[in-house]
């Protein structure tokens, strides 16, 4: 990891663990079920913004494995769904400017990829990454369950937002990564990319002088830089023909770099393996987290 | 996974309301009398060598504003043939740069509630599909479908369009907006309907525990007198009920392991169309990932605007 990255983790993990999250808990009568409880969780990120999370919660005794299921690059964050909610604790945090988290930023799609991209101090991307990390933290915090082993998961800009979390905690027990989002590599920025990552290239068609802070401010969130930290084991998927998250060349070069990684190559584009992956991930998981 | 036996062998209990016709011959006069009053933005950041993009508004039903992005070829004067692309449940709609080389519009609608046509209809995700169910009257969808209906009007009143060579697709919600959309308006000269949702509702709502057919399923438990009001309601806004209407050439595309929109119930929308259909079935395939899915669109697509003959 350069030292800038090291740094920006650093100091942005030292303010988590000063700020309280100020976790509020409000069961969703309307959303729950006869075999889980839906929660919604209100609480702060390291600079204040109040966060949004779903999290359903198994009737019955726990403790419960935990699957933590990060949000991809989009105004809105699913309610809980999988089949393994009925046996798992399942947590879907939103991040700032998406849905339910809008109070203060309201996110463009297009547009959030690059709003503030001329500064590191005022990148929102980068606060995105410590809005996850707080999120996780707060599965700590909650009282509604007791807690197991752990697995976040998550696609596109998902992706990328599960594999730094596993860098960064070690509590992570397996990451399910599909296309990760190459936002801080350079080949991010190059023309002829598809949505979302074209997003970075149409700033610098409009700015080309800002090309080197653009730089700057996204560099501390490439996956490479945070790959070797990641202890848990990976399943990763790429497709390819994605042009718009992950590229393949990035994607492999990704999973060489992580200690154990299954990487699983794809005929698709940015869906990565589609449903063909789906049922793979979902025996991965329950294997990892001890669910049969 | 279903097979196509499973899908041939469905059968819906959705019927059609008697007024069904008067219902919508209703609302589309009510959106006659409200101006189309559009304004068009470039957006000179999202354009390329290929494309010029820009914000579009125009006013629908209930004098909503209600945007879109529109994106021109930048070579030739037209008119151009156009695609008007309509959105999926929870995602916003693209910026389509991909069929400026070809010569080709595509109008990109954010229906209300969507971020940019949110300021005065915002009920979320999950809720939209709930929102105002207990009438045909105030239920959401009256106010999507109608501003999917001038979309089309924005392009069919554009001098740069050629009116005669416009067309439709989407996905998911996309996909089922892309049925009852053809249904209400002509304009619209061919479509491919992805996944199609809103269809066969009181089916749909109980065959999986997945969003957001599910949020049918937590009302109905919220209020368990209302049931037989809400399946009224929705009988108005289902795509079975539209699919006969529709005059021009349609394909439903369906993934045969879909666990959000069940493969039975868009079966049922593409068994009712009357008019020249194509089936294209995905077995192996989950909800919106098809690998072959956008291939098969775009060269359907081609074919129907007559830039390509398909399998050339």
């Amino acid at each position: 990891m350069s030292i800038s990255a090291d740094r920006f983790w650093r100091e942005n993990e030292a303010v988590l663990a000063e700020v309280m999250p100020q976790l509020q808990v409000q069961r969703d009568d309307f959303y729950s079920q006869p075999d889980w409880d839906v929660y919604q969780l209100h609480y702060t990120s390291a600079d204040g913004i109040w966060l949004f999370s779903w999290l359903s919660v198994p009737k019955g005794d726990g403790p419960f494995p935990v699957i933590v299921r990060m949000p991809d690059y989009g105004s809105v964050h699913d309610i809980v769904y999988t089949s393994l909610r009925d046996r798992a604790v399942v947590m879907n945090p939103t991040y700032r400017g998406q849905r339910r988290s809008d109070h203060s930023i309201q996110a463009k799609y297009p547009g959030l990829l690059t709003e503030g991209i001329g500064d590191p101090g005022s990148y929102v991307m980068r606060r995105v990454f410590v809005d996850v990390l707080r999120a996780v933290d707060v599965i700590y915090e909650q009282n509604l369950a007791q807690i197991g082993k752990m697995a976040v998961i998550g696609a596109g800009l998902g992706g990328s937002l599960a594999l730094a979390v596993a860098a960064r905690r070690g509590v992570v027990d397996a990451v399910a990564a599909n296309t990760p989002m190459a936002l801080g590599n350079p080949l991010a920025f190059e023309p002829g990319l598809a949505y979302p990552l074209a997003e970075l290239n149409d700033y610098l068609r409009m700015y080309p002088d800002q090309r080197d802070a653009a730089a700057q401010s996204t560099a501390d969130l490439d996956p490479l830089n945070m790959a070797s930290q990641i202890i848990a084991p990976v399943l990763l998927s790429v497709g390819i023909n994605d042009n718009g998250s992950c590229p393949l060349a990035f994607g492999e070069e990704l999973a060489s770099l992580i200690h154990q990684c299954d990487l699983r190559v794809y005929h698709g584009a940015s869906e990565g393996g589609g449903h063909e992956h789906a049922q793979i991930q979902m025996s991965w998981l329950s294997d990892k987290l001890g669910l049969g | 996974m279903a097979t196509q036996q499973d899908l041939e062998a469905f059968s819906t209990q959705v019927t059609c309301p008697d007024d069904f016709d008067d219902f919508w011959s209703g609302t589309l006069e009510m959106l006659s009398g409200i101006s189309l009053k559009s304004v068009i933005t470039a957006e000179p950041i999202r354009s390329n060598d290929d494309v010029h993009v820009f914000h579009v508004t125009f006013l629908s039903l209930g004098g909503l504003e209600i945007s879109a992005w529109y994106s021109l070829p930048t070579k030739g004067d037209g008119p151009f043939p156009a695609i008007v692309n309509f959105p999926g449940y929870k995602s916003e709609p693209p910026v389509r740069r991909d069929w400026g080389k070809k010569g080709v519009a595509v109008l990109s609608v954010a229906v209300r509630g969507k971020l940019m046509s949110s300021s005065e209809f915002n009920p979320g995700y999950p809720g939209l599909l709930t929102a105002g169910l207990e009438s045909k009257e105030n239920y959401g969808y009256r106010g999507v479908i109608s501003d999917c209906v001038r979309a089309v009007d924005f392009l069919h009143s554009r001098p740069e369009i050629d009116p005669e060579r416009i067309y439709a697709c989407g996905s998911s919600q996309g996909g089922g907006l892309t049925l009852i959309t053809a249904a209400l308006r002509p304009e619209i000269k061919g479509g491919v309907a992805g996944y199609p949702f809103l269809c066969c509702y009181p089916e749909a709502m109980t065959m999986f525990q997945s969003y957001p057919y599910d949020e049918l399923a937590c009302y109905a438990r919220a209020y368990p007198g209302d049931e037989e009001q809400t399946l009224e309601t929705l009988r108005y806004f289902d795509a079975v009920n539209f699919a006969p209407r529709i005059k021009c050439p349609m394909v439903v595309g369906i993934a045969l392991d879909d666990e959000v929109c069940p493969p039975e119930t868009s079966y049922a929308a593409y068994d009712a169309l009357t008019a020249h259909k194509e089936l294209w079935l995905f077995p192996n395939s989950g909800h919106g990932n098809a690998h072959d899915y956008p291939g098969q669109e775009r060269a359907w697509l081609e074919n129907q605007i007559g830039l390509t003959v398909v399998g050339s």
